[in-house]
């Protein structure tokens, strides 16, 4: 082959140096420039992890752009210089190639990825890596809702509440091991390192805030974990992003048309005080001092979200809108003629512990099962389910 | 160096065989014919493709549900049609591409294997109909990539007829790449060393390689999919001691592979493409021949960047390492082309077009392939638009602008009829822009919080999705601007010289279309595939037109004065 030594950078194609230089500016500044674009495309840096990852981006971007306005300058460089003119029918020059820069087209990339190799491990370290003093959450998936678990011990009682003046089992409860508080959305407060343990009920789900610019994938039949750290305090959608099924689109915070979040936010206090008296210490009053009639415990119940109904099924009174299952607004009347010979109380208790016994028509079989035994999935006691049946038949049309 | 440098005087032009629907519609085992059901059937797959992209679009002009009656409905759009882009479009596309090229381009008279080439041609049609028939028992729900338990144990008869849809699609993958190798290793002509080949051999090469060494896997996990699914293991079920991440895993060991069996032969027509109508030999052929080859190779390594939000944490920095590694010899290949393209004398044939238009459009895929590859940022916009973005510039803006280019630069070939060069330009313009319209704004909506396949979506990101949608309406409609123009040159077209292009590969030295038996006699290659521009290729490319007819560009010391030839067909 005629292997010809010639550059055609500088021979031949009668481009000054003043020339190159300018161009290699212009390519430099250009990258810097559409890297400065960053903030403005990612959400607003609400975490420690994303002032580290929009920083890494940026820089990714501004070498990304030069690269890209380096070829797209020399592409339309030599579309324009190097165009046939008409009736121009002899070739280009019979350049086959050019050792010296083939060798610097394949040293610099690789000097770049090598520098954009060691600047993403540095990151991840520092990102992933455990932090002193976790606050530590528990996230279950399930089609299609989050619900997340506080653990509530001997010494994260309410102000003013003590040992004693709890029930006998609840005390028992909380001082072995604890109560688990549960919530359908994840709250925190400014500056508090957070880790969550995650499992799925199902198929896999992945965890993503990105405000917070953290994704973690739950896998069935493991635990997985995911760590930030908030820095602002306000509210963040949390978002479902690996396919679960029909209601994938459905698994994040929403808000509906009266201003309020709906499903799964991630809510960051402005301080730990903030947090409990906002938050937790409500939700652990109510487990701590269940309410006697258990139509109102079962408000207390399916408010909290610790099952995930309200993902699927619309209830006016807790401002459920889901669209997936039956209405169960004044579900009692229906219920009660559903089977012949069976009243309401037991429809409903068999079409939570077998869902597919009975189907409204024009609905699937989606709902998991809910089970009375501790250790299998989706367990529900049956002091649950009687509190929760009790409410539901109290549920009217609005 | 060879001195053989006219070697085609005394060649005669013959009249090629024209092909109508009964040679289409038959058994046979012409590899050119063969080639050509390959191509018809893979573009009819991807007219089935597109209108379900379409209807995709139309879905989310909208942040809620409005055409599909529910999620489900949705999930199965998106499954298929990315199933049907890549296994029933692209890869056979590309095997029509490498089938009716490859004997032609080595001077051979048909395939290694020429029966074999014809069954596992025809294990497609079956193939893409069983896929399509799952809308009646339940179409597959769980995406192209069909994650259990989603794909195991909650998704409905349609993934099975799925799964066994691409082993069969598989199967003919495999036959096709073993015949590509045996070819390439068995029947080149004389004097055609492995670095004599044409680049789009190599690529063909590479490709099978890949092919024959990835597919097994996929069969492998296909299996075991089906098994659960139809018999009751519990492979993937870890409520009975199975993985999910076992699916992951071989899946991805092929279907990140599968990216470079979609690619790579993308490549080898963008070589000869941009080296034939720039008018200049390509610039470094053994890098490029031999990028492929790193390709190849270094893409087995990379495949659980697929799975960097799933995959242990401490596993995910060595695969980011291997995953930037591959970014260097594709880099090289771009800026070999961008070498080419200096100092040339570029004629802006609708082929020429879609190469240039490949070459803008893939660096932008190429770029944010990089940024993927850098585990903490791809934690962010892992499974988001940000990646349905980036997908759509490799395979789209790469892959398909390949294929169009390929069409526009062999269709005289293939069919004795020239495009219409107006209707070319104007197809490549309204694909361009309405394809950077269609994806480059889904960059934003990954990187803003929209994550992938959802058909409702918070409201803040509907006026950009109306954007995407629209624009994809148009890229929709840009595909008839080609089959229109296919339509009327097959009808009346100018008729196309044996080499209108004065290229020196050898599938040009031969009447268009060529003979049965490709060539009368043993055709001898120019010595060197990319030797534009010296005197010896000149002559060489004179004494084809002195036998076979002037080119669309003849040279001013061609042996006969010849009207310029128009631009756009008679």
């Amino acid at each position: 082959m005629n292997l010809s030594t010639r550059s055609p950078g500088s021979a031949g194609s009668g481009i000054s140096p003043i020339w190159v230089v300018a161009a290699g500016l212009a390519i430099i500044f250009g990258g810097l420039l559409i890297g400065s674009f960053a903030p403005a495309i990612l959400p607003p840096q609400a975490s420690a992890e994303s002032r580290q990852i929009d920083a890494l981006f940026r820089f990714m971007l501004a070498i990304g752009g030069s690269i890209f306005l380096l070829v797209q300058g020399m592409l339309v460089y030599s579309v324009i210089r190097f165009r046939a003119k008409p009736g121009d029918a002899s070739d280009g020059a019979p350049i086959h190639g050019n050792t010296t820069l083939e060798f610097v087209w394949t040293i610099i990339p690789a000097i770049i990825v090598t520098v954009l190799a060691l600047y993403s491990v540095s990151v991840w370290n520092s990102t992933h890596s455990i932090k002193p003093n976790e606050q530590t959450v528990g996230a279950v998936g399930a089609r299609y809702a989050w619900t997340f678990n506080y653990q509530l011990d001997a010494r994260a009682l309410p102000s003013g509440v003590t040992l004693d003046q709890l029930e006998p089992n609840i005390r028992a409860a909380v001082e072995n091991g604890g109560l688990t508080l549960s919530s359908t959305q994840l709250h925190t407060w400014v500056n508090q390192p957070v880790a969550v343990s995650m499992n799925t009920q199902d198929v896999n789900h992945a965890f993503w805030i990105p405000g917070m610019r953290v994704k973690q994938d739950l896998l069935a039949g493991r635990t997985t974990e995911i760590r930030f750290t908030p820095i602002e305090a306000g509210v963040y959608r949390i978002v479902c992003a690996e396919l679960c099924g029909s209601g994938h689109g459905n698994m994040a915070g929403s808000v509906d048309v009266n201003g309020n979040l709906v499903g799964a936010w991630l809510i960051v206090h402005e301080s730990e005080d903030a947090f409990r008296s906002e938050f937790f210490d409500p939700l652990a009053r109510a487990a701590l001092f269940p309410p006697e009639d258990p139509v109102e415990r079962g408000r207390q119940i399916l408010a909290s979200g610790v099952y995930p109904c309200a993902s699927c099924h619309v209830v006016d009174d807790l401002g459920w809108n889901g669209a997936v299952g039956p209405n169960l607004n004044n579900v009692g009347s229906r219920a009660a003629t559903r089977v012949a010979g069976e009243s309401a109380e037991e429809y409903l208790r068999i079409s939570i512990r077998m869902p597919g016994a009975y189907l409204v028509p024009g609905y699937n079989n989606l709902m998991p099962q809910f089970n009375a035994e501790p250790g299998q999935p989706n367990y529900m006691p049956d002091d649950d389910l009687d509190a929760i049946i009790a409410y539901l038949l109290t549920l009217k049309t609005s | 160096m060879a001195t053989i440098s006219v070697p085609l005087i005394g060649g005669r032009a013959v009249e090629g065989k024209r092909f109508g629907i009964s040679d289409i519609l038959r058994w046979t085992v012409d590899h050119k014919v063969i080639g050509i059901q390959y191509m018809l059937t893979a573009s009819f797959f991807f007219i089935v493709g597109g209108a379900l992209a379409m209807l995709i679009r139309w879905e989310l002009l909208t942040p809620t549900l409005d055409i599909m009656a529910d999620g489900q409905q949705y999930n199965q759009l998106f499954s298929i049609h990315g199933t049907v882009m890549i296994f029933l479009w692209i890869v056979p596309m590309m095997a029509g591409f490498g089938n009716y090229l490859l004997p032609l381009m080595l001077g051979a008279k048909d395939m290694a294997f020429p029966w074999l080439n014809a069954f596992a041609f025809w294990l497609i049609p079956p193939a893409g109909i069983l896929m399509l028939m799952g809308w009646f028992v339940g179409q597959a729900e769980a995406g192209w990539t069909s994650y259990p338990p989603l794909s195991t144990l909650y998704s409905l008869d349609g993934q099975t007829l799925w799964a066994m849809s691409l082993h069969l699609l598989g199967l003919s993958s495999i036959l096709g790449a073993v015949n590509f190798i045996v070819t390439i290793k068995n029947m080149r002509p004389v004097g055609m060393g492995y670095f004599q080949m044409p680049l789009f051999v190599w690529a063909i090469l590479a490709t099978s390689i890949i092919i024959l060494m990835a597919t097994p896997f996929l069969a492998g996990a296909l299996t075991l999919l089906i098994l659960d699914r139809v018999v009751g293991t519990q492979f993937f079920n870890p409520a009975q001691g199975g993985d999910v991440l076992l699916w992951q895993n071989v899946f991805w060991f092929y279907s990140h592979p599968a990216v470079y069996i979609m690619v790579l032969p993308a490549f080898g027509i963008l070589s000869e493409v941009l080296s034939v109508h720039a008018r200049k030999p390509i610039f470094g052929y053994r890098a490029i021949a031999l990028s492929s080859l790193a390709i190849a190779l270094v893409g087995f390594t990379v495949w659980a960047h697929h799975m960097f939000t799933s995959l242990t944490p401490e596993l995910r920095i060595p695969f980011m390492i291997t995953s930037m590694i591959i970014a260097v010899p594709t880099g090289i290949k771009v800026f070999s082309w961008l070498g080419t393209l200096f100092m040339g004398k570029i004629r802006f044939t609708s082929a020429m077009l879609f190469g240039l238009g490949f070459l803008s459009m893939f660096v932008i895929g190429g770029i944010s392939g990089v940024m993927l590859a850098s585990v903490p940022y791809n934690i962010h916009v892992h499974d988001t638009y940000f990646v349905v973005s980036h997908l759509h510039f490799v395979l789209y803006g790469g892959s398909v602008f390949g294929i169009y280019a390929g069409l526009y630069h062999w269709f005289p070939k293939i069919s004795g009829r020239m495009l219409d060069e107006r209707l070319g330009r104007l197809h490549f313009i309204v694909t361009y822009i309405s394809f950077f319209f269609t994806f480059f704004p889904q960059h934003i909506l990954g990187m803003s919080g929209m994550p992938r396949r959802v058909a409702v979506y918070a409201p803040e990101y509907q006026s950009l999705n109306v954007v995407v949608s629209i624009a994809s309406f148009i890229l929709g409609i840009s595909t008839f601007i080609l089959i229109w123009n296919v339509i009327v040159s097959l009808r009346a077209g100018k008729r196309a010289s044996a080499n209108p292009w004065r290229a020196l590969t050898l599938e040009w030295a031969t009447s268009s279309p060529p003979p049965v038996t490709n060539f009368i006699g043993d055709p001898v290659p120019y010595r060197n595939p990319y030797g534009y521009g010296s005197e010896s290729a000149n002559a060489y490319l004179n004494a084809l037109e002195s036998a076979y007819g002037p080119s669309e560009h003849p040279s001013p010391d061609a042996p006969k004065a010849i009207k310029p030839a128009p631009a756009a067909g008679d």
